[in-house]
């Protein structure tokens, strides 16, 4: 199978700007930057049919032509390397193991839209992938690969690491552009959308680590390389995160359109200790958990997913066998929501601490029955009527789990205690 | 601006671009609920009451946040937009410790308004609230309750972007947000109250107001504040014939949504107090109570026989009373000098938004009326405490406050004949030879000119003591003294005679002034 990202990852030292250059690394940045207009870049991206890997799956060279050309204003490339989505650790694995393509990737993307400033937000708790990405940035400021006039080209380019605080939000790309500004991390109103008023108020582009560490590859092998891998709709490859009742968790690399049964079975090593597959969830913690009846002809690509009733998201697949109590389970995911919750719109402020409250009784034994219509009716206020979608993010898990674990709901409000064999 | 035509509830209307759905609705009168928005602050579109459909549109929309755009479609009373502003409501109220009896908000709140209009449903939420600080001073005149806080953050917007001051942030996350004062700040800036008023829900109070009476009882009527010459519109707000509080009126030529503190607290100093019920007239031994007659006649033959007359008027006396004070002084005297108390002094650069350097909100009409001299006031004082003046005519003021005391008291003292007309005993009152007891400008009617040539209605919202009489109507028998009957009764019937002898208001009339008064210059055309 081909590996695009992870393709280096195994290689001692690979973190080091002399390791990667000896394997073909910054070869993409210099023909970028020498040989390609903006507008041509931008089409060679369009044309590999990479999408936002950060959960979103947005047409990356499609955000790129957001971006206007004649703003008098200064425009900024922004690395999403806030990677905080229960579940999902793929990001962590390329910044502390392969932080030159990160890097790589984002002076791409900055030279795309001409941006002179490109800063790479890195979430507050990975100390030492930051460390990486700083040592990686300054490796690449002493080769000249950044800086003044790159490659006597005339373009300038300074990349800013910047380490959040650890927030949850500061993922959702206009609560990390706040937070980047120094201000609270609270996302912004759309629209205006942040390729037109970004950072500072200025046009700005948010990338995903896993995306931009993909472009050097498409540069380098040509679109046409990166769009014959994958559907017709999803293209090229895709990390994913593997974790929970697993036999071999980690991180994967698949071509888009890979059969989810057969990657569980087969390239994970299945559910261990002769336990059945109870629920998995494909995306990372707040996309919908799907039952192991709805994965048995499920693809691992965007559209095949959808039609599954859940979505691709950030890859971060958990899975539960059958000993995972679904209510301690939904209870945990919608604490976590409530505790992230920005506070900032009211659905969301109101409404995670109220299903969490609701999951945490029937977990504890003192659910009434028809708590569990009264969070389905939450979980559908809330959704779509947020800032953000994060209101999106704790609906949907809540009523996802209610849904399709209502018999082990009831019996938990009926019993007053778990049922599961314990 | 280029014209747009949008749809709303099957209603068709040409409005412009660059509007939003809130308001091009708030301009045809139709009613969308709103926390957050506030037409003088950025959108913050955080509380998502708001949310209206639009066809084509996935997802409900704010109004506040969404431009209009040509061939718009927007519904406001769809079912789906009903539920979304039931379920916001619940959100709002599932922490809210609904605890009306005792807030001062009550009767005003828009928690409870929407409630009754969008939600009334009995509370789903039975697994205990968030508690949070009920009495945090903000400020000197700001409490903050954060149990009935919405997050709405039109107070922080509102230190952020009028006053630019930025006492105010959101601390902490979900749902312990919470309303805070910076680190070593006080919410004590020339603005802060105006939070209060912008506050939908309790959770901002006023520490003036606080406890004093239930809204329901005020009693509200439309004025102008008598702090200075910006006036500001207000509503004065009293209960049982006392003022319980300012709030402003909106008027974009003038105040816009606001007032400033030093005006909204100023009615504690202006009507609080003992009142003077009496005329009194100095005997052997000190002012002694007298007939509004005796005292008339007092003060007419004292000012008649005197060789030179100062006469100072105060800056809060109305056009009307300005009008005939002229009048009636320079049939006194010919040579009597006039003038208008004006005293001015240094503004912050918040005070500079809104307030005047003066604490005379009438200055600029009483000077049109003719109270006024080549020197100003300063000039005139000066004179006065030179010794120049043989008598003083001096309404509602007290000089001993203007400048050093014992200075103004020993030339006050030499004047062979002082009448003093005012509401209170004052320092220079006690000075006096014959005090007149008259009215402020709660329980008068009449007209103010503002610093900008502005004229504005003054209404009376209180009534006033026994024994008090309005200053027109000392003013008035003065004159019939002196000679001059003219029969005036009304404020409105001295304002036409003195629009048929001032040139500025000569096109004027006491009825087109309307609530939101109207420039000294249209031509005597309202304002729209």
């Amino acid at each position: 199978m081909t590996k695009i990202l992870l393709r280096n990852i195994d290689v001692p030292d690979f973190h080091r700007l002399v390791t990667y250059e000896s394997a073909g690394g910054y070869r993409s940045w210099r023909r970028v930057v020498e040989n390609m207009k903006p507008a041509e870049l931008i089409e060679e991206v369009k044309a590999s049919g990479l999408r936002g890997r950060g959960g979103a799956g947005f047409p990356t060279g499609m955000k790129w032509s957001f971006v206007p050309k004649d703003s008098p204003k200064p425009k900024y490339l922004v690395c999403n390397a806030d990677e905080s989505e229960p579940g999902t650790f793929k990001d962590r694995l390329l910044i502390e193991r392969d932080p030159h393509a990160v890097l790589e990737g984002t002076l791409i993307a900055a030279y795309a839209i001409q941006s002179h400033t490109a800063f790479i937000y890195v979430r507050g708790e990975l100390a030492f992938g930051t460390t990486r990405l700083e040592q990686a940035v300054a490796e690449t400021y002493q080769a000249g690969l950044i800086g003044k006039n790159i490659f006597g080209s005339g373009y300038d380019l300074d990349v800013i690491v910047h380490r959040g605080a650890g927030a949850y939000i500061c993922g959702e790309e206009t609560a990390l552009l706040s937070s980047l500004e120094g201000s609270r991390g609270w996302p912004k109103l759309k629209p205006p959308f942040p390729a037109t008023h970004g950072l500072f108020g200025c046009p700005t582009v948010v990338n995903n680590v896993e995306t931009l560490a993909a472009l050097p590859w498409i540069l380098d092998r040509g679109a046409p390389a990166y769009a014959a891998l994958g559907t017709e709709k999803s293209k090229g490859t895709k990390l994913f995160s593997v974790s929970g009742h697993i036999a071999k968790p980690g991180v994967y690399e698949l071509e888009m359109g890979y059969p989810f049964k057969k990657f569980l079975e087969e390239d994970c090593g299945g559910v261990p200790n002769g336990k059945k597959l109870k629920g998995v969830i494909p995306g990372g913690s707040s996309m919908p958990v799907l039952r192991p009846e709805e994965i048995e002809n499920v693809n691992l690509d965007y559209e095949s997913v959808q039609a599954a009733g859940s979505l691709l998201g950030s890859g971060g697949v958990i899975v539960m066998d059958e000993t995972t109590c679904m209510v301690r389970a939904a209870w945990n995911i919608a604490r976590f929501y409530a505790h992230e919750s920005c506070g900032q719109c009211s659905p969301c402020r109101e409404g995670c601490h109220w299903m969490e409250k609701i999951f945490h009784r029937i977990e504890h034994g003192e659910g009434e029955p028809a708590d569990l219509d009264l969070i389905l009716n939450i979980s559908s206020n809330i959704m779509g009527n947020t800032i953000c979608p994060f209101g999106d993010a704790a609906a949907m898990p809540a009523a996802a789990f209610i849904k399709k674990f209502r018999d082990e709901f009831d019996a938990h409000i009926a019993e007053k205690r778990c049922t599961l064999a314990n | 601006m280029d014209p747009v035509k949008i749809t709303i509830d099957g209603k068709e209307v040409i409005t412009s671009k660059g509007k939003t759905v809130i308001q091009v609705a708030d301009e045809l009168g139709i009613a969308i609920p709103r926390y957050c928005y506030h037409p003088k602050l950025s959108i913050a579109g955080n509380c998502r009451m708001c949310l209206v459909e639009i066809e084509k549109m996935p997802k409900l929309q704010i109004a506040c946040n969404t431009q209009v755009a040509e061939g718009m479609s927007v519904l406001t009373q769809s079912p789906k937009v009903l539920a979304v502003r039931k379920a916001v409501l619940e959100f709002l109220l599932i922490n809210h410790p609904v605890d009306c009896p005792i807030c001062d908000q009550a009767g005003e709140c828009w928690l409870q308004d929407y409630y009754m209009e969008h939600d009334r449903q009995a509370s789903r939420f039975d697994v205990g609230k968030v508690h949070d600080r009920k009495k945090t001073i903000f400020g000197p005149n700001i409490v903050f309750d954060g149990e009935r806080c919405i997050k709405c953050t039109r107070c922080v917007r509102f230190c952020q972007e009028i006053t630019k001051t930025n006492e105010l942030t959101v601390i902490n996350r979900s749902d312990h947000s919470t309303i805070a004062l910076f680190e070593d700040s006080v919410l004590d800036n020339p603005l802060s109250a105006n939070v209060v008023d912008i506050c939908p829900v309790g959770a901002l109070t006023d520490r003036d107001f606080r406890f004093k009476v239930r809204v329901w009882y005020l009693q509200k009527t439309p004025s102008i504040c008598p702090g200075c010459s910006t006036g500001c519109n207000i509503s004065v707000e009293s209960y049982q014939n006392r003022i319980a509080r300012f709030k402003p009126r909106i008027n974009e030529a003038v105040n816009s949504h606001w007032i400033c503190d030093e005006g909204r607290y100023c009615f504690h100093d202006l009507a609080g107090g003992e009142r003077l019920t009496t005329p009194l007239v100095r005997q052997e031994g000190g002012l002694v109570a007298a007939t509004w007659e005796q005292a008339l006649q007092a003060v007419y033959s004292g000012l008649k026989g005197s060789s030179s007359l100062a006469a100072i008027l105060s800056g809060r006396n109305t056009n009307e009373e300005a009008y005939l004070f002229a009048r009636l002084m320079k049939k006194l005297r010919a040579d009597a000098a006039l003038e208008v108390f004006y005293q001015e002094r240094q503004l912050s650069e918040v005070e500079k938004i809104l307030v005047s350097p003066d604490r005379s909100p009438n200055f600029r009409g009483a000077r049109d009326m003719g109270v006024g001299s080549s020197d100003g006031f300063d000039g005139l004082l000066r004179l006065l405490l030179a010794g120049d003046f043989a008598a003083a005519f001096i309404v509602g003021e007290d000089l001993t406050k203007a400048a050093d005391p014992a200075t103004v008291r020993a030339a006050l003292q030499k004047l062979s004949f002082l009448v003093v007309q005012d509401t209170r005993v004052t320092e220079t009152s006690k000075l006096a030879h014959v005090v007149l007891p008259a009215m402020h400008f709660g329980e008068k009617e009449g007209t103010y000119t503002n610093r900008k040539g502005r004229l504005q209605k003054l209404n009376a919202a209180l009534i006033a003591p026994e024994g008090a009489l309005p200053d027109s109507e000392i003013f008035a028998g003065l004159l019939e003294l002196a000679g001059e009957k003219n029969g005036y009764g009304t404020p409105g019937q001295i304002f036409a005679a003195l629009a048929r002898e001032i040139p500025a208001y000569s096109k004027l009339t006491y009825d087109a002034i309307g609530a939101q008064g109207i420039e000294l210059d249209s031509g005597g055309r309202a304002a729209s």
